[in-house]
């Protein structure tokens, strides 16, 4: 039981009469409200849902253009082959992974510090609740144009470390190589935290108090009552915040077309696997290879996902 | 005498172990709370100094950046657009993932535990991957260019079915049965007496919705090209590559109308946005 820990909480499944035949036709029809009731959503996911689906891995064994849909013409799994040796592709998804180690050390370790302050104190916590996450509202493009100006070289951050002599001279971060995937992470740390916080939070709020009694009494420090009990108990709800923030994270797009051109920069140094795909679709309008390139983030994910679910499950046993 | 005077424990002692949380948490607040500081200061203050002294205080107040962007670009054009999506996606979407949440917490309708395992496998898949074929389907639909690209595949969705299922799940079925055996039809109890109980869960789907839908980004930048289409997020982001360094202050007064009426509404109902995104039960 322990080892799906982070499962949110399925139907429970109501107790039924095995069904036969006459008696599912009498209870489909006097439940018929309920097909009612979910058939938008069936509707509207098999039309843009279940169907693009469909079409893209259809896509992917062509070259096709939207804007000149006659030339249409299969090329096998060429996509795929061009894909995997494609080092752009290879470029963007490092880009990534190496925003996304630093972002989600952030967010996680912010938030859980934060939650942590906040369970401590006795009075003003809803305050500090409320600020905290106020970045939450702010769209990509604000939270862009805010962070790009705060940290540009004209900008109010490095205006001052110039005058401390922490730095010589200001930095034109976005056209250096490595400095532009750490800034982003940490611009949308700032975002994100928050809701890092409250979801800890209400799981710090969740743990027994008397397993820290009973820990104390045999004369644990606080260090050990961290380790041995709160990181435990809150495996949940980081596993939830890692497996979903990863899955997010990776498709990111807004913040790095809102700064850079639509390949990432001068050095591709800040392209995304998004970006590439939307290049790849409307830039070279190759809607087929952008599919294909679609279909392989797609797996990355799913490898990451798995990797982080295996992760866990050992960590329980 | 009836007075009582507090107890001596009541006035805590001042100690470093109790003031420094207090220190990190103030700390932390000043900087999460420092851009926006930047944006209210720089949309009223001179462009020459928005670029030459970054760190100083206006010298003079000036409300010129806001008149401004007014004669520049239709910013009202852009708010309608922005409004006309976000209050259609939220009142469709509230609607349609109440009826979908009822119909799979209170109605036992046979296949009803395996539509819902579905959905909820259905949120494990990436969105980049509807992505492209997406585009090409509303393309070839003719919705390039119209609203109907982004209200229609928004007009329900699974999270919000999920978060209004967890929800109806507190409400006992005997209160929605005593309603049937008075003889209303399931249309009926939803509307006289399931919408009106979800309402605090209701309020929360469509903050989340609303919020997505007029932050969204992606969505108006692929399907609303024509400029007359073009929401708040799109004709900011094309606004600021046209503005020279003197009038910066334009962007910055048009930012902070985009963002002060979010910040604003999220002071008002702030327990609902956080229980948007905290609500997640584990088991």
């Amino acid at each position: 039981m322990a080892t799906r820990t982070a499962d949110v909480r399925l139907a429970t499944p109501a107790p039924s009469a095995p069904p036969s035949g006459a008696g599912l036709w009498q209870r489909m029809l006097r439940y018929r409200w309920g097909y009612i009731f979910i058939a938008p959503w069936i509707l509207i996911y098999a039309v843009f849902g279940i169907y693009p689906l469909v079409l893209s891995f259809y896509l992917t064994f062509f070259n096709y253009s939207f804007v000149r849909p006659d030339d249409l013409a299969f090329v096998g799994i060429g996509n795929w082959v061009r894909g995997i040796q494609d080092p752009l592709f290879w470029q963007s998804t490092f880009n990534i992974l190496y925003n996304q180690a630093i972002f989600i050390t952030l967010t996680l370790g912010l938030g859980l510090g934060t939650a942590l302050l906040l369970k401590g104190i006795t009075r003003g916590g809803r305050i500090f609740r409320t600020i905290y996450f106020i970045p939450v509202v702010t769209s990509v493009i604000v939270l862009m144009t805010l962070g790009g100006y705060l940290t540009s070289a004209t900008g109010p951050i490095q205006n001052v470390l110039v005058r401390l002599g922490i730095l010589a001279e200001p930095i034109f971060w976005q056209s250096t190589f490595w400095l532009p995937m750490p800034i982003i992470a940490v611009i949308n740390s700032w975002k994100w935290f928050g809701v890092s916080t409250v979801i800890l939070l209400a799981g710090l709020y969740s743990i027994d108090p008397q397993l820290y009694e009973s820990a104390s009494l045999e004369g644990a420090n606080s260090w050990q009552l961290f380790r041995s009990i709160t990181i435990p108990q809150l495996m949940p709800q980081i596993f939830f915040l890692l497996v979903v923030d990863f899955i997010n994270g990776l498709q990111m797009f807004g913040e790095v077309y809102a700064m850079f051109d639509i390949y990432g920069g001068n050095q591709h140094q800040a392209l995304t696997p998004v970006l590439y795909l939307y290049a790849q679709a409307f830039d070279q309008s190759n809607m087929g290879y952008a599919s294909t390139l679609g279909l392989l983030l797609a797996a990355i994910i799913a490898f990451i996902t798995v990797l982080q679910f295996r992760f866990v499950q050992r960590d329980v046993e | 005498m009836a007075t009582v005077s507090p107890p001596m424990s009541a006035r805590p002692r001042l100690k470093l172990g109790k003031l420094l949380p207090y220190i990190l948490l103030i700390l932390g607040a000043i900087v999460v709370f420092y851009p926006f500081f930047y944006m209210l200061m720089n949309s009223v203050k001179p462009g020459r100094e928005i670029l030459h002294s970054p760190n100083a205080l206006p010298s003079q107040i000036t409300f010129s950046g806001y008149t401004d962007v007014f004669a520049r670009l239709n910013v009202l054009l852009l708010l309608r657009n922005s409004l006309i999506l976000a209050i259609s996606i939220t009142l469709l979407n509230t609607l349609l993932s109440a009826l979908g949440a009822y119909a799979i917490a209170k109605i036992p309708f046979p296949g009803r535990d395996q539509i819902f395992g579905f959905m909820l496998a259905t949120m494990m898949i990436p969105g980049v991957l509807f992505l492209i074929p997406t585009y090409v389907l509303m393309y070839n639909l003719g919705w390039v260019n119209h609203f109907f690209a982004l209200i229609i595949p928004a007009a329900v969705s699974v999270y919000n079915i999920f978060l209004l299922r967890q929800f109806l799940d507190t409400i006992p079925d005997e209160q929605l049965e005593a309603a049937r055996l008075d003889g209303a039809s399931d249309i009926g109890i939803f509307w006289r007496i399931v919408l009106p109980l979800m309402k605090p869960a209701l309020t929360t789907v469509a903050i989340l919705t609303f919020m997505g839908s007029w932050n969204d980004f992606f969505g108006p930048l692929l399907y609303l090209t024509d400029p007359n289409l073009w929401t708040v997020q799109v004709g900011l982001l094309q606004f600021q590559s046209g503005v020279p360094g003197e009038n910066v202050q334009e962007v910055w007064a048009l930012i902070t109308m985009i963002t002060l009426p979010l910040v604003i509404f999220y002071f008002i109902m702030q327990d609902q946005f956080v229980a948007a995104f905290a609500n997640v039960k584990f088991k």
